[in-house]
């Protein structure tokens, strides 16, 4: 697992990596995570245009406290080796491998990566990754792949090459993801880096889209990778606490506060300990109160 | 909205997306569905809505973009215009094609001038325009180069000549004669098609042997701006007539705007056409269209006996293999040529390689 | 560098820009054509030619049709369209990147 304190990540915004439009304006959404795609969404006569133009948008462009993703093309072609090169000599947050099936293939990106960082001088290990589950392999092998690596942040559904392998499509129910949701974020969990769910791609469904967020979110899934900009905010809306669960939060936080003020490691509230789950969840709830503007910087909630 | 509108192929043998790409392109105005116009296209690209219906295409033939369309009813500022016409260019650029030309309706070429392109001439009817690493005036700075190679600029008086000479003829020749006789500098430009008897190569080849001894004579390669007129895309017109005279005005135009001024060309000699109809109207169009800038000069064709010389009948004596009977009618260097390569130029007549044209 | 070949990179979309590079006897000739020449002309030129530079060519024939790009897509099409021109692509030049 990465160092990475928590940190938010509930929208991972997909920009096709050869089109200088969307990667010039991919700041401007609010998007947690920014994934600029070199793989899919780039014909291969554009694959060397599109890491070239990714790699000097990196150098110039700004965008705020996004995390950087970067999907790199596959292992099994021959764009792979440049694309990791070119992504950590440009300093990117984070390399996102497609159609990660083993811990193998994450090992060697671990080590593409490491070989990259000693080459251009970067900081070793500042360059983190993260994997795509995109098949039945890669689902049962989930486990195994999220632990795979020291820079692990989290692991990501692809459900369209996957449920083609489950010889299946997508229906409107998400019925057919079931398990490989599950899996993913059990995986996930258990190697405490992030979750990812897939993208919704039917634009005209907003209820589906309402629907399908709220139960990865029941789930516990961190976010959702976005192809429409447009769905920020509406990830962000069910991602929001409730004003109960920031005023729980908060009476937490000012208890561990009160503890610290008095020099003592136990946290007690209303006369009974606090412990670390407890204290973890109310510190991601005050994170989404204040990214979703609903508390001041002191953590006053915000009437509406 | 930033979702990518992917560029496609469109496969025009499927005959469903035929159908939609053609009610499309009609919908824009585009009607002339002729097959001489369909079998040239190589590739078919189109952009199509979120609702599954086309709304920009774009074609190649060779180095040539034709039947693009766009419905601007969704796009801003002709966004799918570019997308396609982009599209189509890096294309051409993976099978090594850079320098292209487009034909189209007058109402599109500004857009096509706002994505590089260059107008080389127009009509009322339509437009050629072109781009790439190479242009009109890079042709014509290599034909002015292979003139003052031979110590014949500036001169002047300035002749041309544009010929198919499939093969050349002694008929021909009076012609080069003639103008050769009048100027201080005569251009040949052979014209560039490979659909001919003969090759390119070849005809350029005997018209330089044929004409090897008249010192102020050049012989060059009529390249892409003197091909055959009736290869210019008509898509766009609904008419033939219409065809014809947009092609014929298009090609004594681009002569006249982008050739003649340039190399100084003061008169351009035609034979006489007492055959071919086509050929007649091209005439006339070239008597309206090239003066006051460019004299055409109009010289009767030689004859040989009763016999009007024309590469036709040169043609058809090959093909009945009763090459003897035309000796009198070629250079002995056209003549030689034609025995030494007998088999296979008879070879391809058999293979059905039209001869009664032109 | 040497251009081997003519190569094109970039589209003519909006805020791209498309370059097409060819060979040429010597020293660096852009045709630029931009809707914002008048102001940024001397800028884009300015951009493509430090990238040639950068890249050690010194004769290249540039087409450029600019859609309103920014410094760094104009400077990653550059590089691309050379690259391929000097079939190099599968070998990017990573000290000028």
């Amino acid at each position: 697992m990465a160092e990475n304190e928590e940190r938010l990540r509930r929208t991972m915004m997909f920009v096709p990596g050869n089109n200088p439009a969307m990667v010039k304006d991919a700041g401007i959404y609010g998007a947690d995570s920014i994934m600029f795609d070199l793989e899919d969404s780039v014909s291969l006569p554009e694959k060397d245009a599109a890491r070239l133009l990714v790699y000097e948008a990196l150098q110039t462009q700004d965008y705020g406290d996004a995390e950087m993703v970067v999907r790199v093309n596959g292992q099994d072609t021959p764009f792979y080796d440049n694309d990791v090169k070119a992504m950590v000599k440009a300093g990117i947050d984070v390399i996102r491998l497609p159609k990660a099936e083993s811990a193998e293939m994450v090992q060697k990106l671990d080590a593409d990566i490491a070989a990259a960082e000693k080459e251009f001088g970067r900081e070793a290990g500042s360059t983190h990754l993260m994997a795509a589950i995109e098949s039945a392999r890669g689902v049962l092998q989930a486990a195994n792949i999220a632990a795979a690596s020291d820079r692990m942040i989290g692991i990501a559904l692809s459900a369209e090459d996957y449920t083609t392998d489950m010889k299946t499509h997508r229906y409107p129910d998400g019925r057919e993801l079931e398990f490989a949701r599950n899996m993913v974020l059990h995986a996930a969990r258990a190697a405490g880096v992030a979750a990812f769910d897939t993208v919704f791609t039917n634009m005209d469904d907003t209820e589906g889209f309402y629907r399908e967020t709220e139960y990865i979110h029941q789930l516990g899934f961190d976010g959702k990778s976005l192809v429409n900009p447009r769905q920020i905010p509406m990830v962000n809306k069910i991602y929001e606490p409730t004003e109960a669960e920031i005023k729980n939060a908060r009476n937490v936080i000012n208890a561990i506060q009160e503890a610290k003020l008095k020099g003592s490691g136990v946290i007690s509230m209303n006369g009974q300990m606090v412990d670390r789950p407890v204290v973890l969840r109310a510190q991601r709830v005050m994170k989404l109160a204040k990214a979703s503007n609903l508390v001041d910087e002191e953590g006053n909630y915000l009437e509406k | 909205m930033p979702i990518e509108q992917a560029v496609q192929t469109l496969n025009l043998n499927d005959p469903a997306v035929f159908k939609e790409w053609q009610e499309f392109l009609e919908s824009l105005g585009i009607s002339n569905f002729q097959a001489n116009e369909l079998q040239q296209i190589d590739t078919t690209l189109g952009i199509y809505n979120e609702r599954g219906s086309l709304i920009a295409t774009g074609s190649v033939a060779g180095n040539v973009l034709k039947y693009v369309g766009v419905c601007n009813k969704f796009s801003t500022q002709g966004s799918h215009f570019n997308s396609i016409v982009s599209a189509l260019m890096n294309l051409l650029a993976q099978r090594g094609i850079f320098h292209l030309f487009v034909f189209t309706k007058v109402k599109y070429a500004t857009s096509f001038q706002h994505v590089g392109f260059h107008e080389l001439a127009r009509t009322d009817l339509g437009v050629i325009l072109e781009t790439g690493d190479t242009g009109v005036d890079d042709y014509v700075r290599r034909v002015a180069q292979a003139a003052a190679d031979r110590h014949l600029t500036p001169a002047s008086k300035v002749g041309a000549i544009v010929m198919n000479a499939n093969p050349f003829t002694l008929g021909h020749r009076y012609l080069v004669e003639q103008a050769a006789r009048e100027n201080d500098l005569v251009y040949v430009f052979v014209v560039n098609d490979d659909v001919s008897l003969f090759t390119t190569a070849e005809r350029l080849a005997l018209v330089k042997a044929g004409t090897a001894d008249l010192t102020n004579v050049v012989v060059v390669s009529g390249d892409q701006y003197m091909v055959s007129y009736v290869t210019f895309p008509a898509y766009f017109l609904p008419t033939q007539d219409d065809a014809i005279r947009y092609q014929t005005t298009l090609d004594a135009r681009l002569f006249r705007d982008q050739i003649a001024s340039a190399l100084h060309i003061a008169t351009r000699y035609l034979g006489s056409e007492p055959f071919s109809r086509t050929t007649g109207i091209y005439n006339q169009v070239l008597q309206t269209e090239l003066p006051p800038a460019v004299a055409v000069k109009v010289i009767d064709r030689q004859t040989s006996g009763d016999n009007v010389i024309t590469a036709t009948q040169v043609r058809r004596a090959l093909a009945a293999d009763e090459l003897a009977t035309v000796r009198d009618w070629v250079p002995a260097t056209t003549y030689q040529f034609m025995q030494e390569n007998l088999t296979q130029l008879q070879a391809r007549i058999q293979e059905g390689m039209n001869i009664n044209g032109n | 560098m040497e251009i081997k070949k003519t190569a094109i990179a970039g589209t003519l979309e909006s805020s791209d820009i498309q370059l097409m590079i060819s060979q040429a006897d010597s020293g660096i000739a852009i045709d630029l054509q931009s809707d914002v020449k008048k102001v940024f002309g001397d800028q884009i030129e300015a951009v493509i030619t430090t990238t040639l530079n950068d890249m050690g060519v010194t004769a290249a024939k540039v087409k450029a049709v600019d859609k309103g790009a920014l410094d760094c897509v104009i400077k990653a099409r550059t590089i691309a369209a050379v690259q391929r021109a000097a079939e190099t692509t599968d070998k990017p030049a990573w000290e000028v990147l």
